[in-house]
């Protein structure tokens, strides 16, 4: 009987409690909603979302200058990793609540899907303002990448997107004090010099050449880097639209230079497990002769070791008459908002940013090479070695036709069993012709479909 | 054999016992540890020998790592900022899921099982899942951080974890509450107490363990979260500390021996309250066991 009362007296306080959590919800929902006009009625500084954590207090002295010079406000906000950062730019996007500026990480298409959204800002009239000056002050290739081209394959109007602020490519850094233990003063410049390095190196039981291939993405730029020197744009970009397949001799060749490599003994032992920051701490330790990495190496090995006594160059050529070139382009890439009222504001500001005194004080901050030109005509050593080579970089973004996904994977996964003395190249070979065949058997499928689809509405 | 010589048998077979215990778990005890010391360690060094100085006690030890950490990383008031939002985290999970609980095992009302089978699944969806849905619902209630005022971008950090946090604390806590005898609950209500009384004054101090358990492992999920903070927080005057970490890591460059220094403050804390609530959390840690 007493529990039929308490059990009673629960009831009636249930439902005491389910009115105050209401009332309670009432009144979050209430001071939740008089928030929000408060925000919009006072104009707070235009904000920045980017991912670059090594870079956030050059950043923010850059907008405290401007605020200096301008009276404008601007603040950088920094959410990282790049995977969480994604994410919150994806949600802010569909809700409407993406900043005036911001980055978007990912493949081309994602930036498309963005542009096709109205979420970017198409920035080709502010570029050409006053005879192209804004245009004029970046490295071509840099704003080439973040450029749509007029038959691109995402339906993409055609001009100038994003706004550079660094650029980037990746070489051949080597350990100047190693490579005089063997005997050279020089870089090796050919193919069959360096694996000669590497055998003397391996001889020595130093370690010859150190890169994060774990990370597919690091081999797939030496291997696009050799394609491209061995056979020309034209016959790899054949290659994807599927006019040459992957077992034509040339492509064999090229896989063939992975084998060589392991043979010589100048690749680290377990490279194909090597994570680049792993592969950092070899080179910057001075345990490797050669580190294939890119400019931000530069800014790692002055952290690691600034008494490392090191040179870039470019990797070493297999036709000493064909030229070598790099993979490169953009580094970091600022956008803007196509549905902020500040556009202007932003467009003002991105300027100004990617002037020559931001941009060189960004260089000394951050040891990258700037994306304005002048701003990188006197670069330290290391960084003017790629500097220099900047007109020789190429980008997958920058190719007529993009090859597919599941192909590159299966590429560089090829490579990656190449190298431990998995496969052979002839066999890699086959097997990417079949995955690029299975791929365009599913591409051929599902226009069909679509075909079927749309002749039956 | 005399009784004497028996019972040194026995002691000499239960410290045999005892030692083998120990060996099997000395390493085991070692590898928990040896990440820590190596923490430690590596905070006091500095970026060029964090990587090529091997030994635990570095030859130069630099405490003067901290410090850099402290002021670089911003710790002053993420430090704060975490302190708040756990202890708000923690009180808000402890609060609502003893109440949860206790309904769960003492009263039956119609799908009280489907509710609590229901409750419990939703421990598998990952706080990453749910982003954009999240972020969504906080921004239409207004409680996403647009840059101005601070209390409502808090509420909108907290209250999701303490909706996070509550599945797994019901679940601790509702066998804890099926164990206790419902005798002592009915003397409790001859001697004139409510249900809110006996809850009070009977249930809640019988169940300190798992309360504790509670409030450790909530403590411990609300101290190391940031990818909330991310979702919720664009200033970072408002974001926790593991804001802070992030200083030192950057895409392609870390600063190692900042970040091991960073690190050792930011579990201090979470150190201190299990050295002071050891004892009670082993006994709800033990006592669930036992029930299974």
């Amino acid at each position: 009987m007493t529990r039929i009362k308490s059990v009673r007296h629960l009831t009636q306080r249930g439902t005491c409690l389910t009115l105050l959590a209401l009332a309670g919800s009432a009144v979050l929902l209430g001071i939740a909603g008089c928030g929000k006009p408060k925000a919009a009625q006072q104009p707070g500084p235009l904000r920045v979302w980017h991912w670059m954590t090594d870079r956030e207090a050059a950043f923010d002295e850059l907008a405290r200058r401007y605020q200096q010079e301008t009276g404008t406000r601007v603040r950088f906000e920094l959410y990282a990793p790049s995977d969480i950062y994604v994410q919150k730019v994806r949600a802010a996007a569909q809700t409407g609540g993406l900043p005036e500026i911001y980055g978007v990480l990912g493949e081309l298409r994602d930036l498309a899907s963005f542009i096709n959204a109205g979420h970017v800002l198409p920035l080709e009239e502010a570029m050409s303002r006053n005879g192209n000056a804004w245009r004029s002050v970046f490295f071509p290739k840099a704003l080439a990448v973040n450029t749509f081209t007029r038959e691109n394959a995402y339906g993409v109007a055609p001009g100038v997107y994003g706004v550079p602020v660094d650029v980037m490519n990746v070489q051949l850094f080597y350990n100047k004090r190693l490579l005089a233990t063997l005997g050279l003063d020089q870089p090796p410049d050919t193919w069959e010099a360096f694996l000669d390095v590497g055998r003397r190196a391996a001889a020595q039981r130093l370690i010859g050449f150190v890169s994060g291939w774990a990370e597919l993405w690091l081999i797939d730029c030496f291997a696009t880097d050799y394609a491209i020197h061995e056979m020309g744009m034209k016959q790899v970009e054949a290659t994807y639209r599927g006019k040459v397949p992957y077992t034509d001799p040339d492509w064999v060749r090229v896989l063939g230079r992975f084998a060589e490599l392991r043979d010589s003994g100048v690749l680290a032992e377990g490279i194909v497990a090597m994570g680049n920051k792993r592969a950092e701490q070899l080179f910057a330790n001075g345990q490797a002769v050669f580190a294939f990495n890119g400019t931000w190496g530069v800014n790692v090995y002055q952290s690691m070791n600034p008494a490392l006594e090191y040179g870039v160059v470019m990797p070493p050529r297999t036709d000493p008459n064909r030229p070598m070139v790099t993979w490169g382009g953009a580094g970091s890439s600022f956008f803007v908002n196509a549905k902020s009222p500040r556009r202007e504001e932003a467009i003002a500001f991105l300027t100004w940013l990617t002037a020559e005194p931001q941009q060189r004080y960004l260089t000394e901050a951050t040891q990258n090479i700037p994306a304005n030109r002048s701003a990188a005509a006197d670069l330290p050593a290391p960084l003017a070695a790629f500097a220099d080579d900047m007109d020789d970089t190429v980008h997958p973004r920058l190719f007529s036709v993009q090859e597919e996904s599941t192909v590159i994977e299966a590429f560089d996964k090829g490579i990656q069993s190449i190298l431990i003395g998995e496969r052979t190249p002839e066999e890699v070979a086959a097997r990417v012709q079949e995955t690029k065949r299975l791929e365009a058997s599913r591409r051929a499928t599902r226009a069909a479909r679509q075909e079927g689809g749309h002749a039956i509405d | 054999m005399t009784g004497g010589t028996v019972i040194a048998l026995q002691r000499l077979r239960q410290q045999a016992a005892q030692w083998a215990w120990h060996v099997v778990c000395l390493p085991v005890a070692a590898s928990c540890l040896f990440p820590l010391a190596w923490m430690v360690s590596s905070s006091l060094k500095t970026q060029q020998t964090v990587f090529t100085d091997f030994s635990l006690i570095p030859a130069v030890p630099h405490v003067e790592n901290y410090a850099r950490a402290w002021i670089q990383g911003r710790f002053g008031i993420y430090f704060l900022n975490s302190l708040g939002y756990t202890v708000l985290v923690v009180a808000g999970v402890v609060a609502c899921s003893a109440l949860a609980a206790y309904a769960f095992s003492r009263f039956t009302f119609r799908g009280s099982g489907f509710f609590y089978k229901l409750l419990l699944s939703t421990m598998l969806i990952p706080i990453p899942g749910a982003f954009v849905a999240l972020y969504i619902l906080l921004n239409q209630l207004g409680l996403i951080d647009q840059g101005s005022g601070q209390w409502l971008p808090r509420l909108g950090y907290i209250l999701p974890q303490i909706n996070g946090g509550l599945p797994f604390a019901i679940f601790i806590l509702k066998p804890f509450f099926d164990g206790i005898p419902k005798e002592l609950e009915e003397s409790a209500e001859v001697d004139g107490c409510g249900v809110l009384g006996v809850f009070w004054h009977i249930m809640l101090p019988l169940a300190r363990p798992a309360l504790g358990v509670v409030a450790l492992l909530t403590s411990l999920a609300a101290w190391n979260e940031f990818l909330l903070a991310y979702l919720v927080f664009s200033r970072h005057e408002l974001m926790p500390l593991q804001r802070g970490l992030l200083a030192f890591h950057g895409a392609h460059l870390t600063e190692y021996p900042l970040l091991m220094a960073g690190m050792v403050i930011s579990i201090v804390p979470i150190v201190a309250i299990y050295l002071v609530m050891q004892r009670t959390i082993i006994q709800g840690i033990t006592a669930g066991a036992v029930k299974g």
